[in-house]
Parts: structure tokens; C-alpha cells; sequence
């Protein structure tokens, strides 16, 4: 018995044992990987300068968020790209956690040739990256001054997406809904008529914390009709107060989970879930970005059940809607950069990625594909281009350690929200006197 | 190729290359980044610009100033908390499976089991336990009569207790094996002997048992300190740290100053306090426990 009991003790420390082995080999292996890469690029990148050729050539890596792209339509992407640019051997490298793997790559210097801006402040752009300017686009883009430094642009947005109430409309009908509101009192309304049908009027994913952002970026600026209430925070010691786009907005998820229009328990919810539960009709809403229209559709709603409306925000009973960049493609500015230009300028207007990702095209003459963006534009919607400025709000929040989600969760269940705010305010202001602002 | 020399100094050579391989291999991927988190610790730097600025002791003065970054240790403490029960029950189930037991090698394996899992996976799991409206133990709840309507992630009382009951479930069999290691190493003549005298089982236990496994009892507190001041997976994949912050750890907090915040300068002074935290409450520990030992 003793031994058999030690048998299987030293069983299992062989076990933890193999692990630690497996989790380094593959730390080795990922370290391996890029250090080839990179010298590959550099050997590759000297060829090109002195080869004669002036069409783009060499190997061209991209590094891509969409891990579920991989083996599929990225392979479909190389056989297209290549066709055109027989010269160029084009490379896919997906990783989860884009931001902050980005990021920790693009400070080791070991970057690939095309991959999307991640969060840093506009003025170190030139230092990772190349200027698009000349890249012949065959009609005016969104966004264009978004990555800009002394007039020069350095990314390329891959996509844009407005936020609305994307919607099950078989839960529409069976709760006897037949005209979509036009003010938030109709707003208000049709939740009650959803709530009394049995079915969660709007889905929050509260919990989860990301799906917040809507209330904290998106919503303000329908309010305000500006889209430049995150910045315009720097120039205040009290950004958040009840009267303005934050209060005012925040009271709105707030009315919305104290008169049970929300999941039952806010703090229990489960976004996988809700996507499955809304193409089944138990749940009606999402507040969130077209993005979440195709992930709905995938969960096994039919395309034709889902639909599309701006949020009204107000009774003011003009419909608005923001209109935000999603990732920007740069140019790494020690790369292939020559083919890095011309797989962005093929990624915007031939590869049909926007459809897929089900965004609307940063080509401003281009239409979207996916029938719900074209319900939305029926709506009339007044859009609301996302604008760009210098970061000194954001300097300030991350100053102040301040979470806006965290806040918006805590306005939403603290019994006093004023308090809530003139805490963040508090800190705010501290941090701004800080940094000397 | 060596035979020319002495035994003596071939045993010196080879010892010395046997010992250089783990000595390197831990001077460049343990003592290396220490070191060079201390450094860091006393800059502000942003995590991307090639600059570090040099600003002294700004980040620990920031560390122990400000309550929104001390004031999150008090999470932790419900976790050090149930930690202390997940000591007593699994020196219980070791002391049970070591005795007569029809059966007790499965019943070691059941509950060893959960500390092979992942911790991601497993907050998966307790993710569709905990689930307030569909979760299988409101159901179970409910299906005995018992309120049902609890919500265990999101009430701001109990979140942290919520979250460290499914570290006690993943980490007590793992605890139970080291204590049960310590039991067998227990010679049995001492038992027999005390047995003879006429001791109970409770004096058998407290006045052989105990006392044996003292070391081990240290050991095992001090992995559950460490792991009560370091615990991250289960509240970041089932809470975020919500509701409203109510269940954020200190390494969590560290990771969203770095990351989120992008103040690396400040998140490396939170983890080199953070290790002396853990180095001074061991010491403290140690004292206190061999206090009145020889």
C-alpha cells in the first residue's frame, strides 16, 4: 500500500515536473521563433535594396489578432495576395492579448512588417513606424487623422463600426413590438413590453467589464453629439458629474437595472451565453457595436432575425450614432516596408475583410455588405466620426488609476452615484495637479 | 582526457560543471529579472520607451500612500482566512486516509484530483456553479428549499469568500498528500506504545501526531500565505475583480497598473513590496511557531 501510494506521489511529481518542461520548451521555441524571424527579415530586407525589382518582394509578416483566421480565410488572403504579388511570400503570425503582446514585442525591437498600432500615445509613432501618406487609395478614408504626428499618417484604420441596439426581432414580435422607438421614453417602453413578455430586455454582460465600454465612449457622445468628451476631460477638474454626458449617461444603465430591464443578476452574467441566448430569442438586446451582429448569427440565429437600430439616448427623436476606427494597420519602419504598403492598400480595398469582420469600410464610397448596417443607414442616423487629439485625458487616467468600467459598475450599484463621482473627481483632480496639467 | 589528474580535483571538476547548468539557468531567469525589477522599480517608466527616468523612492512612496493600492490586501484576507480552514480539513482527511479504510486510495485520488486541474479551467467550471439564475447550486438550492436567488459573485460581503472556497476546493487535496507523507513517515511503535499506556485518539493525535508534522504544518501555512497574497487566476477569469472592485487582489492590481495603466515603473515597486511582504510575514511566522522549541 505504502508503496504503491509513493508510486503514484512520484507519479505525479513527474507530472508537474513534464509540465514545467513542456512551458519552457514552449517559451524557448515562441523565443526561437521570433529571433529566426527577425534575422530572417533583415537578411530578406537587404536583398530587396539590392535587387533592381521595384515591385514589393521578400517575406512580409503580418501580425494579426484574429487567431480564428488562421489555416482559413488568411489562407485564402496569401493565395489572393501573392497572385497579385508573385514576388512577396506572405505570412500570418496570430496572438491573443493584442495589446499588451504588441506592445511587450514592439519594445524588444523584434516586430513584424505590418501589425496594428497598439495603445501608445501618438508621439512615438515614428519611432516603430513608417508614414503611409503615399499609399494610393482609391477614395477618401475615415480616420485619417487619427495616427497623425506632424502631419504624416501613421496608420490605417482596418475597419469601422458604429454602436447601436443590435436586436432579435422573433423577440420583438412575440412581445408585440411592432415599431422601433424613436425617444428613450418609447426606449423605456418597449423594455417594459419585453420584460412582461418573459424575455431580458437588454443584455449587459455587466460582469464581464469590457462590454461597458458602450456606456463609457459611446453613449456620452450620442448625448452630447461630440465625440470628444474623453479628451475634453483634461481640461477640468471635475470631468464626471451628474448633469454631463457621464452622469447623465451612466443614469440611463442605471434606471435600466433598477427596473429589472437588465439580466436578473447583473454581477452573474456570461457573455458566451448571452450571445446564444439572444439568437434564441430570451434575450432581445445587445448595446454594442455591428461587430456583434455576425458573432450572434455564428451562436445560430438566422441573418434575416437579427436587426439594427441607433440607440435613442434622448427624446430629442433625432437618432445618432458614433462611428469608431477599429485597429490600425503600421507599417513596422525596419521591415519590408515597400510590401508592407501594398498589403495594406490590399487589405483595405480587396480582401473583403471588413465583410467578414462585419465592419463598415474605411473607404468612405465604399457600401457595407451586411444587410443590418444597411437597416441602420435606413434609420437615417446622424453619424459621429470619432475624433483624435493629444493624450494628455489619458495620461491623467492612467495617472489617476482610474477604471472607467470599474466605475460605471460601481455608479451603477452604489446607492449614492454622487459619491461615487466626486471620489473619481477627487482622484482626478489630484492627478492632474500632479502631472502638472 | 582527465585521467591524468587526481581523483580529487576530477571529483572538482565535475562537480563544478554538474552545479554551473542549474546555477546559470537560475541566475539568468530567476535572479536576473529580480534584480532587474528593483531596478525598474525606482524609474517610471511606461513599458515601451527605450528612456528610464530615474525617480527614486516616488513609486514606494505612491505604494504606501495611496489606499486604493494597500487597501485591496484586505481581499486577500478572506483567502488567508479560508486558507486556515483548508489546513484543519486537510490534516483531517489525512489522519482519516491513513488509518484502516476500505477504499482509501480512490477516495485520495477524488480529492487530489482538482489540484491537477488548471486554474483557468477551473474558474470556467465554478463560472456555471456560482451562476446566479442557471448556476447548479442555486439550483441545488432551490430543489431543497433553500433560498435560491443568492448571488455568490456578486454580493460585495462574500465575493472574496465565494472565490477563495474554489481555491480551498482546488488546493486541500494537495495539502492533504504532503500532510499524508508526513503521517506515514511517523513511526508506528510510538502509536502502539501510546496505545498500550492507554492514550485516546485525540491524545495520540495531539501528543504524537501533531508534534510530528509540526514542519509540515509550517510548510503547508506558508504555502497557503503566499498563496493568499499572491492569488490571481480565479477572481481574473470570474470576476475582473468586480462587482465595483470588491474582489480585486493585490496582483491584480499590479497587473492593471502595469498594463492598463502603463506605469511599469510603479507595478515593479508593488511586487518587489509585495516580496517583502511575503519574506516578512514568513519570518514572523517561523518565530512564532518555534517560539518554546528547541
Amino acid at each position: 500500500m505504502k508503496k504503491l501510494f509513493s508510486l503514484s506521489l512520484i507519479m505525479c511529481l513527474m507530472i508537474t515536473a513534464l509540465a514545467a518542461c513542456g512551458g519552457q520548451d514552449n517559451a524557448t521555441k515562441g523565443k526561437n521563433g521570433a529571433d529566426t524571424a527577425g534575422s530572417d527579415k533583415k537578411t530578406e530586407t537587404t536583398d530587396t535594396g539590392s535587387a533592381k525589382d521595384d515591385g514589393p518582394s521578400g517575406k512580409l509578416v503580418f501580425l494579426t489578432n484574429r487567431t480564428d483566421m488562421i489555416g482559413k480565410e488568411y489562407d485564402d488572403y496569401k493565395k489572393r495576395f501573392e497572385e497579385k504579388y508573385p514576388n512577396v511570400d506572405l505570412q500570418f503570425e496570430a496572438i491573443t492579448d493584442y495589446d499588451k503582446n504588441a506592445k511587450i514585442r514592439i519594445s524588444s525591437g523584434q516586430y513584424p512588417d505590418v501589425l496594428f498600432v497598439p495603445t501608445i500615445p501618438n508621439a512615438d509613432l515614428p519611432k516603430y513606424f513608417e508614414p503611409l501618406d503615399d499609399i494610393q487609395f482609391s477614395g477618401d478614408l475615415y480616420f485619417k487623422d487619427a495616427k497623425v504626428l506632424d502631419g504624416k499618417m501613421y496608420g490605417v484604420s482596418s475597419g469601422a463600426s458604429t454602436v447601436g441596439i443590435v436586436y432579435n426581432k422573433k423577440a420583438f414580435e412575440k412581445a408585440g413590438i411592432t415599431e422601433m422607438p424613436k425617444t428613450y421614453d418609447e426606449f423605456l417602453a418597449l423594455c417594459e413590453k419585453l420584460k412582461n413578455a418573459g424575455i431580458v430586455p437588454l443584455a449587459s454582460n455587466f460582469k464581464d467589464k469590457w462590454p461597458l465600454d458602450t456606456w463609457v465612449y459611446d453613449v456620452p457622445s450620442i448625448i452630447s453629439g461630440k465625440t470628444d468628451h474623453e479628451m475634453k476631460r483634461a481640461e477640468t477638474d471635475t470631468p464626471y458629474t451628474m448633469d454631463n454626458e457621464y452622469g447623465k449617461s451612466w443614469s440611463i444603465l442605471r434606471e435600466l437595472q433598477q427596473k429589472g430591464y437588465l439580466e436578473k443578476d447583473v454581477n452573474s452574467t456570461n457573455w458566451e451565453q448571452s450571445k446564444k441566448d439572444i439568437a434564441q430569442g430570451k434575450m432581445a438586446m445587445y448595446l454594442l457595436g455591428n461587430w456583434v451582429i455576425n458573432q450572434v448569427i455564428d451562436n445560430g440565429a438566422a441573418s434575416e432575425d437579427i436587426g439594427f437600430f441607433p440607440f435613442p439616448a434622448d427624446n430629442s427623436g433625432q437618432y445618432k450614432a458614433p462611428l469608431n476606427p477599429d485597429f490600425f494597420y503600421a507599417v513596422n519602419k525596419n521591415g519590408n516596408v515597400k510590401a508592407a504598403k501594398a498589403f495594406i492598400q490590399w487589405m483595405v480595398e480587396d480582401s473583403g475583410y471588413e465583410d467578414f469582420a462585419g465592419f463598415i469600410p474605411v473607404l468612405k464610397n465604399k457600401e457595407p455588405k451586411l444587410p443590418q448596417l444597411a437597416e441602420f443607414n435606413n434609420y437615417k442616423p446622424q453619424f459621429l466620426e470619432a475624433v483624435f487629439g493629444d493624450d494628455t485625458a489619458t495620461a491623467i487616467q492612467n495617472k489617476a488609476q482610474i477604471d472607467q468600467q470599474a466605475m460605471v459598475q460601481e455608479f451603477v450599484l452604489s446607492k449614492d452615484p454622487q459619491k461615487v463621482l466626486d471620489k473619481y473627481d477627487a482622484a482626478w483632480a489630484k492627478a492632474k495637479k500632479s502631472l502638472g496639467k | 582526457m582527465l585521467s591524468h589528474l587526481s581523483f580529487r580535483k576530477q571529483k572538482t571538476i565535475v562537480m563544478i560543471l554538474f552545479i554551473i547548468m542549474p546555477l546559470l539557468l537560475l541566475l539568468t531567469f530567476a535572479y536576473y529579472p529580480a534584480l532587474e525589477l528593483i531596478r525598474l522599480s525606482f524609474t517610471n517608466w511606461d513599458g515601451l520607451s527605450p528612456d528610464k527616468q530615474w525617480i527614486g523612492w516616488e513609486n514606494y512612496r505612491e505604494v504606501f500612500s495611496n489606499p486604493e493600492i494597500f487597501g485591496v490586501f484586505k481581499h486577500n484576507l478572506a483567502y488567508f482566512v479560508v486558507g486556515i480552514v483548508q489546513n484543519i480539513l486537510a490534516i483531517y482527511f489525512a489522519v482519516l486516509l491513513n488509518s484502516k479504510l476500505k477504499g482509501k486510495m480512490f477516495f485520495r485520488l477524488l480529492l487530489f484530483l482538482p489540484y491537477i486541474l488548471n486554474g483557468v479551467a477551473v474558474a470556467y467550471l465554478f463560472g456555471y456553479v456560482f451562476d446566479t439564475t442557471q448556476g447548479s447550486l442555486n439550483t441545488l438550492l432551490g430543489a431543497l428549499g433553500l433560498p435560491s436567488e443568492t448571488s455568490w459573485l456578486g454580493s460585495e460581503s462574500f465575493v472574496n469568500y465565494t472565490l477563495a472556497s474554489i481555491g480551498l476546493w482546488r488546493f486541500m487535496g494537495f495539502n492533504m498528500v504532503v500532510y499524508l507523507a508526513a503521517l506515514q513517515s511517523i513511526p508506528k511503535d510510538i502509536y502502539e506504545a501510546a496505545a498500550i499506556d492507554g492514550a485516546s485518539g485525540w491524545q495520540s493525535f495531539t501528543r504524537i501526531t501533531l508534534p510530528n508534522i509540526y514542519q509540515i504544518i509550517e510548510l503547508n501555512l506558508f504555502l497557503t500565505v503566499t498563496g493568499a497574497l499572491e492569488v490571481f487566476d480565479i477572481p481574473f477569469v470570474l470576476t475582473h475583480g468586480g462587482p465595483a472592485g470588491a474582489s480585486e487582489t493585490f496582483v491584480m492590481k499590479i497587473l492593471e497598473t502595469a498594463f492598463q495603466f502603463n506605469n511599469y515603473g510603479l507595478a515593479s515597486a508593488m511586487s518587489v513590496v509585495l516580496l517583502v511582504i511575503v519574506i516578512a510575514v514568513l519570518g514572523v511566522q517561523r518565530y512564532f511557531l518555534n517560539r518554546g522549541r528547541a
